[in-house]
């Protein structure tokens, strides 16, 4: 069962989450009405009910709030969409993807961020995109309805700017801004999923490297440099490191953060 | 808003063939390299190829994909393919090839016995550092059989570190000899010390 999880979506579950994978596996067989394992493996396996989906949004983790490693964000506006811009040779607005995008607050979060905190951002096109796995969570992302705990880094009036009150200590992201953000379906170990997305200034994708082995994690490297235009960024989360999955990116400290570089050939990088 | 949501889709992903990666592996384009290197993972009949395009590949981010794309067959014949690496003079080469290895432990491992016993002393070392991708149990008996007879003090250095970090139980009256053939190297009498008392310290069993 692992090892069909691993080969579809590259997460690695052993011996230590077999309580983890036991539970999950346990509750798709119950909402299958699946009388024994070999049944439900048969269906899982014949995809019967589009259940490879349903399986893999079984496993994924979808706990975030806004504003989550906020220093990537300040490095955004102070460092990385300026250089970007100086780096000269777009057909395109500024695009910066987030992968995963969970149930939308990190793309949701770059949008508040670059218009609350980017004097630029009124002379430029920006298109923010959210992907992810798990179809549920894409389906709450364009919601965009939170509770509590995912606002807790918010001040009130950024809550009361771009958030409508709802019952029961739930708030929905304002329909303008949830016009302004697409989501999309990605398995970012599949180059036939990632590639669909063009090329980014900047991508985010923070704490889903951690759950894949070092083969996968070299894979997802690979497409997310395809996904990145040449001299673009890409941030991590705070407890993973490119320089240890693949050479590709070169390291790029700035005062804020520590991100990753795409190579530009024409060695226009912009430097400050 | 400055913000712009665009539509959906604007680049439908393609499907390579085998003859298309086998002409784009040969061609003058790094980007056209780049993709048929990284196409060949998913087609068998291009891993002969791609092992054969490797060691003249020149480009780094090729050479990556090369890499990965052979890691992820995992096969013996594409360790093979990456092993010529590892005598390279590019230091970078050597690394990357390692690295390679380490992810396709599995198709590595059957050659570990032979690299372990190279003529050259580098290759050995840098075999040690591919037996600690092992488990416990499999490198163990393999840097044993090292340890007995292998001459060059820097060799027997990189096996009792990663029996330090690896080793199980069996490998203590193997050290204990390999510390006695060279009782005027303290460097490795201490490390050899330092391995042992980590060993005994384990479980006897350890799940590694």
């Amino acid at each position: 069962m692992c090892d069909f999880l691993y080969r579809r979506t590259g997460m690695v579950f052993n011996e230590t989450k077999r309580y983890y994978v036991a539970r999950r596996v346990s509750e798709r067989m119950t909402a299958t009405g699946s009388g024994s394992f070999t049944s439900y493996f048969a269906r899982l396996r014949t995809d019967a009910g589009n259940e490879i989906e349903l399986f893999i949004n079984a496993f994924t983790v979808n706990e975030t709030y806004f504003y989550r490693e906020d220093h990537q964000l300040h490095c955004l506006t102070a460092n990385l969409l300026a250089e970007r811009l100086r780096a000269g040779h777009r057909s395109t607005g500024l695009r910066i993807w987030c992968a995963p995008c969970s149930t939308g607050e990190e793309p949701y979060s770059v949008a508040m961020w670059l218009l609350e905190n980017w004097p630029a951002v009124d002379e430029h096109e920006i298109e923010i995109l959210g992907s992810d796995i798990d179809t549920v969570a894409l389906q709450a992302s364009a919601q965009g309805i939170f509770g509590k705990r995912a606002l807790m880094r918010l001040s009130e009036p950024l809550v009361g700017k771009y958030f409508v009150p709802l019952q029961n200590e739930r708030w929905q992201i304002i329909e303008e801004l949830r016009q302004s953000v697409r989501f999309s379906q990605v398995n970012l170990i599949d180059p036939a999923t990632t590639r669909p997305h063009g090329q980014f200034d900047v991508i985010f994708c923070r704490n889903v490297l951690i759950y894949f082995d070092d083969a996968s994690r070299r894979v997802a490297a690979e497409n997310l440099f395809e996904n990145l235009l040449p001299g673009g960024f890409i941030c991590l989360g705070h407890s993973e490191s490119m320089s240890r999955i693949s050479p590709l990116f070169d390291v790029r400290r700035f005062d804020d953060a520590i991100v990753y570089q795409r190579p530009d050939p024409r060695g226009t990088y912009g430097h400050a | 808003m400055p913000l712009v949501r665009k539509s959906a889709g604007a680049q439908p992903a393609t499907t390579a063939t085998a003859a298309a990666v086998l002409e784009g592996l040969a061609s003058s384009s790094e980007d056209i390299r780049w993709a048929a290197a990284r196409a060949a993972a998913d087609l068998p009949e291009c891993a002969p190829a791609l092992a054969a395009a490797l060691p003249a590949e020149s480009a780094p981010r090729v050479r990556t994909a090369m890499l990965t794309s052979l890691a992820r067959r995992g096969d013996a014949r594409s360790a093979a393919a990456i092993l010529s690496l590892l005598r390279s003079d590019d230091a970078s080469l050597r690394v990357a090839a390692l690295d390679a290895l380490r992810l396709m432990i599995h198709g590595t491992a059957e050659l570990l016995p032979a690299l372990l016993g190279d003529r050259d002393p580098d290759i050995r070392i840098l075999s040690c550092e591919l037996a600690r991708a092992l488990p416990g149990e499999t490198a163990t008996p393999l840097l044993c059989q090292l340890l007995r007879h292998e001459p060059e003090v820097n060799v027997c250095a990189a096996a009792v570190e990663v029996l330090a970090e690896a080793g199980q139980r069996e490998a203590l009256p193997v050290l204990a000899q390999c510390a006695a053939r060279f009782p005027d190297e303290p460097f490795l009498c201490f490390a050899i010390q330092v391995a042992a008392e980590r060993i005994s310290s384990r479980p006897p069993h350890p799940r590694v």
